[in-house]
């Protein structure tokens, strides 16, 4: 213990030495290590007994001192003054103390900033006007600023007050016309429901007067569902019913939902998607589906009509009407277009007539050449091979027939040259052939009708020549029309009379084709006549074959040349009143004239024994004329008599 | 090929002379300059219109017979007379009449200047331009051996050698001497012929059918050249040594007048005339067969004459 003391006391020894005593470290150190405190080795050296008695000496010398000092001060020459002093001294403390505290006071005080101040009150000059004059006081708030200041817060409080007032006021009042607003709104949709009621009872009578406007308005939503084309032949054929023809009504047809689910959204297609390739991996399983029928359904795929179709209704002077749906095939986007024709009354069809007014051909050629067998559509072509379709011509009958006009009503612009990549649904190009399409198509209906009817007669042999083409013909008509028949286009080409016509290619598949048979006594006179789809604005043709004494054609015969001639090229006499219907009995009743008048002016064969076959009872001018001996074909009314041309 | 309208109604025949073109058809006879007739828009040079007797009907004109003697166009037709115009004055000078029914030919006889004219009454009649008097009558329908009365009387073409004459259109075809008035050879053709001429020592006919039969003065026929028309209603010839360029006429008549664009299918077609064809030109232009045009009623006018106009 002692030598770790000592080794705890040696840092200190050797800091209050400082730096001199490095060098002397070792020996210092060596030194110290054996001393202690020198008082430690002064004690060692003395007597303990004496160094108590030592202190204890010092202490109570100590003490007797500071009892010394302590009388000496207490006991002091100056008591009185000294009181006084410290009594003064005190005082003044006390009132320094009091003047600082009352300073802080006063500065406090002067510090105050009252409420008042911070009141935003209106000018002096305001004040003064407005207030009343009890609260300004003017003789004594001039004066005195207090007053005015207390004036001019009266007046303050008194504004505030009515202030306070009218804005309760307001509040009331804007209760008030909220709660009339409520009451007018629920008025208001009560009435709602009242007028659906009225519109409903009114429906009745829009019908009574004609005026359908709640049956178009439902069409023009409907008609917003239609594809373009449609929608563009739509918009167009009401506008012309409106506005030229009363006799014309549009209405459109199908389903509108399915029309709407054209257009459904991806995702309800996608979970479809899902459910039905779980569905076709399960029939997969059973039977894969053969080659052919995934074609078929390719191509039912391709000839897809859209779900709402057009109906359009022309009514015709003596109440037939031809009903034209429109059809609009969406991935070949092309319009196609089903016709049929009803009468007022059941018509009896006669034999020669079933082609007259079939859905299929009744529309033929409304345009010279637009028979509506052949898509008018030149891209369709590519779709076609894909799927392994020919031409349209064998869907036809169940689709519709693709005419140009169709086309053309629907806007729809198919170029010759190349297919086009979108052809758009057009107005202009509908509305320019409108006009000229429906006159066309009623003028059809009306020469049908007009022809089936006349068929009826011809085929009973009799020519049915109305009064006012009377005059055309004489009196007396002896030849007789005997036969009446429709031929197959393939009969007509071989007949050995008709190559002209075929050569000339005025025989087309298009055409209809029929034979006349007119007798008289042993002459029979063939006639092989080509109705052109557009008849009566395109004439029949006739072609004629005469067996009477050996077979006379236009190719050995002048005279029978003439006669076709008389009938084909001038047919313009044989037209009758607007529109021509007249046209065709016309020439079959000039056909059995001419035929008369060349038995009658046949110069008489003076080897043969015997009357003529035939006296001449038709009165002419000359019988023959010009190096080619033509006779006298031509009728001249009143007159009557025959003359050359 | 130029084709213009020249006529309202049918063309039925022409001759040419040196400079002109004469046409005539319905009642009118008409001229045309031959270096006019290529240039559009041509004009016919003059025309004239016999005086006829009837007033109810224009008589058609059949033929027509240059007499360069006199020069002198005689006219036949419709009528039953022959009118004689001349040339220079236009004036009508004589008019012939004999025939009981209408004029369809007209032949020359060159060296008495005699005219012979064949008509629908079945006789072929001769007359004397310079006393203007009917010389002979020929009833050819009352020959037995040429008559065909199934075909009627009537004689459709002539053609004379001033000795000889060969007529046909009703009865068959025959050749007559004319001095005794006797038929000498008939020519087996069923078809009644509409044109006759003779060709150096052959006879060249026409009619129904399409061939121009050539046949030899002993009645046998030499050969049949066939041409394109059903039918053929004249002939002419083209004699001429090797000429670069030949001008042909043809005209057809139209019975229709508004009709335009007419199709022609009459095809001139050149006759081999033998192995020694020497080609001659003859005044003017030259005209050549042709036939009736077909009928095609919608496009088409009705033609019922003979001759057709165009211009190569």
């Amino acid at each position: 213990m002692s030598s770790e003391s000592s080794k705890k006391r040696k840092p200190k020894v050797i800091r209050s030495d400082g730096a001199p005593a490095e060098g002397k470290r070792n020996r210092s150190d060596t030194e110290q290590e054996g001393k202690y405190y020198s008082e430690e080795a002064e004690v060692d050296l003395r007597d303990p007994g004496r160094d108590y008695e030592l202190y204890k000496y010092t202490c109570q010398e100590l003490q007797r001192l500071m009892a010394e000092i302590q009388d000496l001060k207490s006991r002091g020459g100056k008591d009185a003054a000294k009181q006084k002093v410290d009594a003064y001294h005190l005082q003044l403390q006390n009132l320094l103390y009091e003047v600082m505290h009352l300073q802080k006071e006063i500065t406090k005080c002067l510090e105050f900033k009252s409420k008042h101040e911070e009141i935003d009150l209106v000018s002096l000059e305001e004040f003064y006007k407005e207030a009343p004059p009890d609260i300004s006081k003017a003789e004594v708030t001039m004066g005195d600023p207090h007053q005015q200041t207390l004036a001019r817060l009266d007046w303050e409080l008194e504004q505030r007050k009515r202030l306070a007032e009218k804005y309760r006021e307001c509040l009331s009042n804007k209760e008030k016309i909220l709660k009339e607003i409520e009451v007018k709104k629920e008025y208001l949709s009560s009435l709602q429901p009242r007028l659906n009621s009225i519109m409903q009872a009114s429906l009745p009578v829009q019908e009574y007067l004609f005026m359908p406007f709640d049956q178009a308005h439902k069409q023009y939503e409907t008609a917003r569902h239609l594809p373009p084309p449609l929608y563009v032949l739509f918009v167009q054929t009401t506008a012309y019913g409106q506005a030229c023809d009363k006799t014309l009504s549009v209405a459109i047809e199908g389903s509108v939902d399915e029309a709407k689910a054209l257009f459904k959204p991806p995702e309800d297609s996608q979970d479809d998607e899902s459910d039905s390739d779980a569905e076709e991996e399960q029939t997969t399983k059973r039977r894969r589906p053969t080659l052919g029928v995934q074609l078929d359904d390719k191509r039912k795929e391709m000839l897809k009509r859209h779900p709402l179709s057009v109906m359009l209704d022309l009514k015709c002077k003596d109440d037939s009407v031809l009903h034209l749906t429109f059809y609009y095939l969406m991935n070949l986007n092309i319009m196609t277009v089903k016709a049929k024709v009803t009468t007022a009354t059941e018509l009896i069809t006669p034999i020669s007539a079933g082609d007259l007014l079939s859905p299929d051909s009744v529309l033929s050629c409304l345009y010279p050449g637009d028979h509506g067998k052949k898509t008018p559509n030149p891209a369709n072509q590519y779709q076609f091979d894909k799927v392994g379709i020919l031409t349209l011509r064998d869907y036809v009958l169940d689709l519709g027939h693709p005419y140009l006009w169709v086309q053309k009503l629907g806007g729809l612009h198919f170029p010759k040259e190349q297919p086009q990549h979108t052809v758009i649904a057009d107005h202009s190009l509908s509305a320019s052939h409108m006009e000229t399409t429906m006159k066309l198509l009623k003028t059809r209906v009306q020469s049908r009708l007009a022809l089936h009817k006349q068929f009826a007669s011809l085929e009973h042999g009799i020519v049915p020549v109305t009064s006012d083409c009377q005059y055309l013909f004489p009196a007396k008509v002896v030849s007789r029309l005997v036969k009446w028949v429709t031929i197959a286009h393939e009969d007509y080409t071989e007949l050995h009379f008709t190559k002209d016509i075929v050569e000339a290619g005025l025989a087309g598949d298009t055409n209809l084709y029929y034979m006349a048979l007119v007798e008289r006594g042993t002459a029979k006179l063939q006639a092989a006549v080509v109705l052109n789809p557009g008849y009566s604005s395109i004439p029949p043709i006739f072609q004629l074959c005469l067996n009477w004494k050996g077979e006379k054609t236009n190719n050995n015969d002048d005279n029978i040349r003439a006669m076709e001639s008389e009938v084909n090229v001038c047919y313009k006499e044989l037209c009758g009143p607007q529109p021509s219907h007249q046209l065709l009995t016309n020439q079959l009743q000039r056909l059995c004239v001419l035929l008369d008048v060349y038995l009658e002016t046949e110069s008489h064969d003076d080897s043969v024994e015997g009357p003529k076959e035939f006296p001449q009872e038709k009165m002419c001018l000359r019988l023959f004329r010009g190096p080619s001996r033509m006779k006298p074909f031509k009728y001249n009314h009143p007159q009557g008599f025959f003359s050359h041309r | 090929m130029v084709t213009f309208q020249a006529h309202d109604g049918p063309v039925y025949s022409m001759v040419s002379t040196d400079r002109h073109l004469l046409s005539a058809g319905d009642g009118e006879v008409k001229a045309w300059l031959w270096a006019e007739i290529l240039k559009k828009g041509c004009k016919e040079l003059w025309r004239r219109q016999p005086p006829y007797r009837t007033s109810l009907e224009v008589p058609e004109i059949n033929a027509l017979l240059l007499v360069p003697k006199e020069n002198s166009l005689i006219l036949a037709g419709g009528d039953c007379q022959l009118h004689t115009m001349d040339l220079e004055t236009g004036t009508f000078t004589r008019a012939l009449w004999g025939h009981t029914d209408y004029i369809h030919c007209l032949a020359l006889r060159e060296r008495s200047p005699e005219v012979l004219s064949g008509g629908e009454d079945g006789a072929v009649r001769l007359w004397d331009l310079r006393t203007a008097k009917e010389v002979q009558t020929i009833e050819v329908y009352k020959h037995e051996e040429c008559s065909r009365p199934h075909n009627g009387r009537w004689i459709g073409c002539l053609a004379t050698d001033s000795d000889w004459m060969v007529c046909g259109g009703g009865p068959a075809l025959t050749l007559w001497h004319l001095r005794s008035s006797t038929p000498t050879t008939i020519f087996p053709m069923r078809a009644p012929q509409k044109h006759v001429t003779f060709y150096q020592d052959l006879i060249l006919s026409a009619g129904q059918g399409r061939c121009v039969n050539q046949w030899q003065l002993s009645g046998e026929l030499k050969a049949q050249v066939p041409g394109s028309s059903p039918g053929l209603l004249s002939l002419s010839l083209n004699q001429q040594p090797a000429a670069p360029e030949c001008k042909v006429g043809s005209a057809r008549g139209s019975g229709d007048p508004g009709r335009p664009g007419c199709v022609d299918r009459s095809v001139t077609t050149l006759l081999p005339l033998g192995p020694d064809s020497r080609r001659q030109q003859l005044q003017g232009g030259c005209l050549y067969q042709s036939g009736l045009p077909s009928f095609l009623p919608v496009l088409l006018t009705s033609s019922n004459t003979p001759t057709s106009i165009s211009g190569v």
